[in-house]
């Protein structure tokens, strides 16, 4: 699957244009081509988005032989003919950057589709190298690869590598500067087949640049328009006497021929060059890995009873060990830093005693580390020491998420756990500690402090200020819900489990119109909708990226949003939260399945490569969360701000009218009135919530939250009010990127439809409570 | 019956059984279909033969001739297919050539053809081929030695023979994946969706692409 970004495009690669010699990384997705990157470039790197698309390249530096080198890593391709945006940025980066060195970061084991791709670029004539990576992986399969005979058929170095361990990369660094321009094997094939008569007008030299001659029938043929574009524009500049044929029924069964001979081609090479003994795989298998599988199972174990335990009230060992830590340790160590004039540390790091049920509240250190180390560490560092230990267990994991008999249970635990780092971490934990004990306990009372009453103390620390509300909501309430849910869905994008939950949610998918690669920007919608819509991109058809821009503005609450649901969730039974969550998706499959008759077009191919389930790289993690963050800090904190200033400005803003003088605020509740009182029966100042959720989802929630909190809602009231504020508008954020991706008419239409919609469907659902005398 | 039939009366009756796929069946849209000049006479011929009545402006075909057309055109699909998957021609190179053949093939041979190919649902251009006598028995008893990837019993391998797609892309992502004629593959899951290993790599696929990828199935397997 193409690599999620949070980027928008903001240099064009193009725009390169000192002297210095480049070096192209080019190679199959999954092979560990970034890896490879970050040896060759050291820390020198930029990762900015491919003009037009959301795909990432990355530029770094390589000094070498005196020279700096400019290193760009391409997305992965699986051929030069390209199927997809990542896959046609590679092509154009082949045709227009003009590359001193390619190399090419191939799958040892998958020798085949290795070869493919070596025998499209030996086409360029451009000097290349071969790294074989995986190794390890190949060996571990009892593959062989005839290193030195690919060397001598292609006439270009070769080196084996093993490049999360780094073996073989400084050999490969050395190498570098003994590129060669690459035989071309099928050279004397093709010569045969393009020389017949009929074919001779397609040119094999044009101003001093070699033609790829088969690439470009390939190319030509493509279906895509967009996608042909760019190699018609390049040979009319390359090749201006040679006419560009449209749909010629002739090249076609040219490019199918010459298809066929590299065919057969590729089969008698990799019978030549690949030798298996299956005798190996049995010894895959380390002889720790029995102690590791059977903590994974403890682990598990320990996981699953204490998540029991906190639903039916057993007693469980994170408990005892809880109720040791408050009675014994905590009140301990609290007491030996007050002592030492430390009592403000020891509040922010273990919270406060809450003599109701005498335990610590609202720290960060005490819960967190309890949390992270008795629960979720006993599973996931077994998992891993697990998967590195057995390749047979990480290719069994793998198989069992991908079936939907052992696939639901997986997705079951994958879920528990993502609940536990980012539902009870992210936005219980560390909410409360930066909420009530930094912002609310700290901050705001010190700043109150300070400043002196009147019109600044309002705007910044009053009701609506901009410190007390907008940066409070921002960075304590949203920022940790946010990043523990990228840092949760970094991990399971790079373990390579996303791919299979396509392939469980595929059916469901279908009925919506879409396949089950859109499970990918379904599931990041739960973390950001605005970034989900922009990766809406990677499904191959317009239909498809239509329908999941809608069904995301719709129905998916992002992560703040379903932090503040589920915490609000919390006061209300278990029947509520499944009738919220049953009508929101019910409505998602009932828009969808309309949509997908509604809206012409096609659903795309569900075809795509299973990565083999690994243990994510944490520094991979890391850069991805990070870059994730900047970019939602970026779109979301001035939304809150300028939210803040919108309600301070209503609040502060007194108009004279015959009820008497009224506060903004008051005129738009008026305003919405027989909407929110008449046909949801919610309270006026609901309207509120329903204003800022347009400007942020999650400030609505947060908003609602707050309501909830004080007891101004009753159950039905409330459940009415998540369902409106989950189907509601978009926010705008996620609206400006609607129009960005699909034009202001199909925007504003998705705003038409939606808002009269979600309005509808709460008014209905809340109707049918109260008539049914259903209160939960 | 049709090895009696008159040129023009099978392409008749081919052309008006294309038609009737497609929707209304008229004279000039017979004469479209069969590229050639349908007179009032072949049409009373046809008649009178008891292969279509006509109504005002309307022609239908009557059990007779549909049972006639049906073996045709069954006939010329798979000879289309035979032509494309085992000769290795493509249609531009095959039309002139599927329609030569189809007059060749006896019904035994049919039905041959039809099963060495695997019962092909679709002639290369997409059109259905009207199942056979063979196609209804393959469906419980042993499988044909060329046969689709969703045909496999999971754990099987099995060479890839030639892959259908009908779109050029579709055949391209495959064969970019490694999934091209010659290659092994092996069918690991069918639910929810398709999962094959090929080489190394592990593929997704959904069910109607795995209908359109053909392999030679062992022959110990038949
Ligand atoms: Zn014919
Ligand atoms: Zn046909
Ligand atoms: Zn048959």
């Amino acid at each position: 699957m193409p690599t999620l970004t949070a980027e928008p495009a903001r240099v064009p690669v193009t725009e390169i244009t000192e002297k210095q010699p480049r070096l192209l990384l080019v190679g199959n997705p999954n092979v560990g081509k970034s890896v490879i990157f970050g040896y060759l470039t050291g820390k020198y790197v930029t990762v900015s988005n491919y003009p037009g698309t959301t795909v990432e390249v990355s530029r770094g530096k390589l000094r070498y032989g005196g020279r700096d080198w400019e290193v760009i890593d391409t997305p992965g391709v699986n051929a030069l003919v390209p199927q997809s945006d990542d896959e046609r940025v590679t092509r154009d980066l082949l045709l227009a950057v003009r590359p001193d060195v390619i190399v090419q970061v191939a799958d040892a084991k998958n020798l085949r589709r290795t070869l493919l791709v070596t025998t499209q670029l030996a086409e360029l004539g451009v000097p290349m190298v071969l790294v074989l990576n995986l190794m390890d992986e190949a060996r571990g399969r009892g593959i062989e690869i005839d290193v030195a005979g690919l060397q001598e058929l292609f006439g270009i170095p070769v080196v084996p590598t093993v490049a999360i361990d780094g073996e073989g990369l400084y050999t490969l660094f050395k190498t570098i500067h003994h590129a060669k321009v690459p035989r071309d094997p099928l050279a004397v094939i093709r010569a045969r087949l393009l020389s017949s008569a009929e074919f001779a007008r397609v040119p094999a030299q044009t101003s001093g640049q070699v033609l790829p001659q088969q690439l470009t029938l390939e190319w030509l043929q493509t279906r895509e328009a967009s996608l042909r574009s760019g190699v018609e524009h390049w040979l009319e500049a390359q090749a201006p006497d040679w006419p560009v044929p449209r749909s010629d029924a002739r090249l076609r069964t040219l490019a199918a021929r010459l298809e066929e001979a590299r065919n057969l081609w590729l089969e008698q090479s990799v019978a030549r060059f690949k030798k298996t003994a299956p005798s190996v795989l049995a010894s895959a298998e380390s002889k720790t890995f029995p102690l590791a599988f059977t903590a994974l199972g403890l682990g598990l174990a320990l996981f699953l009873y204490t998540e029991l335990g906190r639903l039916f009230g057993w007693q469980t060992p994170y408990g005892w060990l809880n109720a040791h830590l408050e009675s014994g340790v905590l009140p301990a160590a609290q007491s030996w830093l007050s002592g030492h004039h430390l009592g403000t540390l020891g509040t922010l790091l273990f919270g406060q005693l809450n003599p109701e049920n005498h335990a610590y509240e609202n720290g960060f250190l005490y819960p967190l580390l309890t949390q992270l180390l008795l629960l979720i560490a006993p599973v996931l560092v077994p998992l891993a020491l697990c998967l590195r230990r057995s390749r047979s267990f990480a290719e069994r994991l793998g198989h069992w998420s991908r079936d939907w008999r052992t696939g639901l249970p997986v997705l079951l635990a994958v879920l528990l756990l993502m609940y536990e780092f980012v539902g009870v971490i992210g936005a219980g934990t560390l909410v409360d500690a930066l909420e009530n004990n930094l912002f609310n306990g700290l901050l705001t009372p010190w700043l109150q402090a300070w400043v002196p009453h009147g019109l600044v103390y309002d705007f910044l620390l009053g009701k609506y200020g901009l410190i007390s509300v907008g940066l409070t909501y921002a960075l304590a309430l949203v920022l940790p819900i946010v990043t523990t849910f990228f840092i949760a869905f970094g991990l399971l994008e790079d373990s390579g489990y996303l791919p299979r939950l396509a392939i469980l949610a595929d059916r469901l998918f279908r009925v919506m119109g879409l396949n089950g690669k859109a499970v990918l920007p379904m599931v990041l919608g739960l973390g950001c909708d605005t970034m989900a819509t922009m990766t809406t991109r990677i499904l191959s058809t317009p239909k498809e990226r239509l329908i999941a821009t809608l069904l995301l503005a719709l129905g998916v609450p992002c992560s703040a949003q379903l932090g503040v649901i589920l915490a609000i969730s919390g006061s209300l039974s278990l029947g509520a939260v499944v009738t919220v969550f049953g009508v929101v998706f019910s409505q998602m499959l009932l828009i969808g399945f309309l949509s997908s008759l509604i809206i012409k077009g096609q659903r795309g191919d569900f075809i795509f490569e299973l990565p083999p389930i690994r243990t994510p790289q944490l520094k991979n993690i890391w850069a991805k969360t990070h870059q994730r963050i900047w970019w939602y800090l970026r779109e979301a904190l001035p939304l809150f701000l300028l939210g803040t200033v919108l309600l301070f400005g209503l609040d502060w803003l007194r108009v004279p009218t015959p009820w008497g003088r009224l506060s903004g605020l008051d005129m738009i509740e008026n305003a919405l009135a027989p909407l929110v009182t008449g046909i949801l029966h919610l309270p006026r100042q609901t309207a509120q919530v329903l204003i800022l959720g347009f400007l942020r989802r999650d400030y609505g929630a947060a908003g609602l939250f707050q309501m909830v909190r004080e007891g101004a809602l009753n159950s039905v009231q409330i459940v009415t009010s998540l369902i409106v504020l989950t189907l509601f508008i978009p926010c705008v954020a996620n609206f400006f990127m609607i129009i960005r991706e699909q034009g202001m008419r199909k925007a504003l239409l998705m705003l038409a439809f939606i808002t009269p919609f979600a309005i509808a469907v709460g008014g209905i659902v809340g109707w049918l409570l109260r008539a049914l005398h259903i209160h939960f | 019956m049709h090895h009696w039939l008159s040129q023009e009366i099978t392409e008749v009756l081919e052309a008006a059984w294309t038609c009737a796929e497609q929707g209304t069946v008229t004279q000039e849209r017979i004469a479209a279909e069969a590229k050639t000049i349908v007179t009032e006479t072949l049409l009373d011929e046809c008649e009178r033969g008891g292969y279509l009545v006509r109504r005002n402006d309307e022609i239908r075909l009557t059990t007779l001739g549909r049972q006639t057309a049906e073996e045709i055109i069954r006939r010329h699909r798979l000879a289309e297919r035979l032509v494309v998957d085992v000769l290795g021609m493509t249609l531009e190179e095959s039309e002139a050539d599927a329609c030569e053949f189809e007059h060749l093939l006896a019904r035994g041979v049919t039905d041959a053809i039809c099963t060495l190919l695997g019962h092909p649902r679709f002639c290369p251009h997409q059109h259905q081929i009207p199942p056979g006598a063979c196609c209804r028995q393959a469906q419980q008893q042993v499988p044909a030695v060329v046969s689709s990837v969703d045909r496999l019993d999971i754990g099987e391998q099995a060479r890839v023979a030639y892959l259908s797609a009908p779109q050029f892309a579709r055949l391209q992502k495959l064969s970019a994946l490694g999934l091209a004629p010659g290659a092994t593959v092996k069918l690991l899951q069918r639910y929810p969706s398709y999962v094959v290993q090929c080489d190394e790599t592990q593929i997704a696929l959904e069910e109607e692409i795995a209908r359109d990828i053909y392999v030679w199935r062992a022959a110990d397997k038949r």
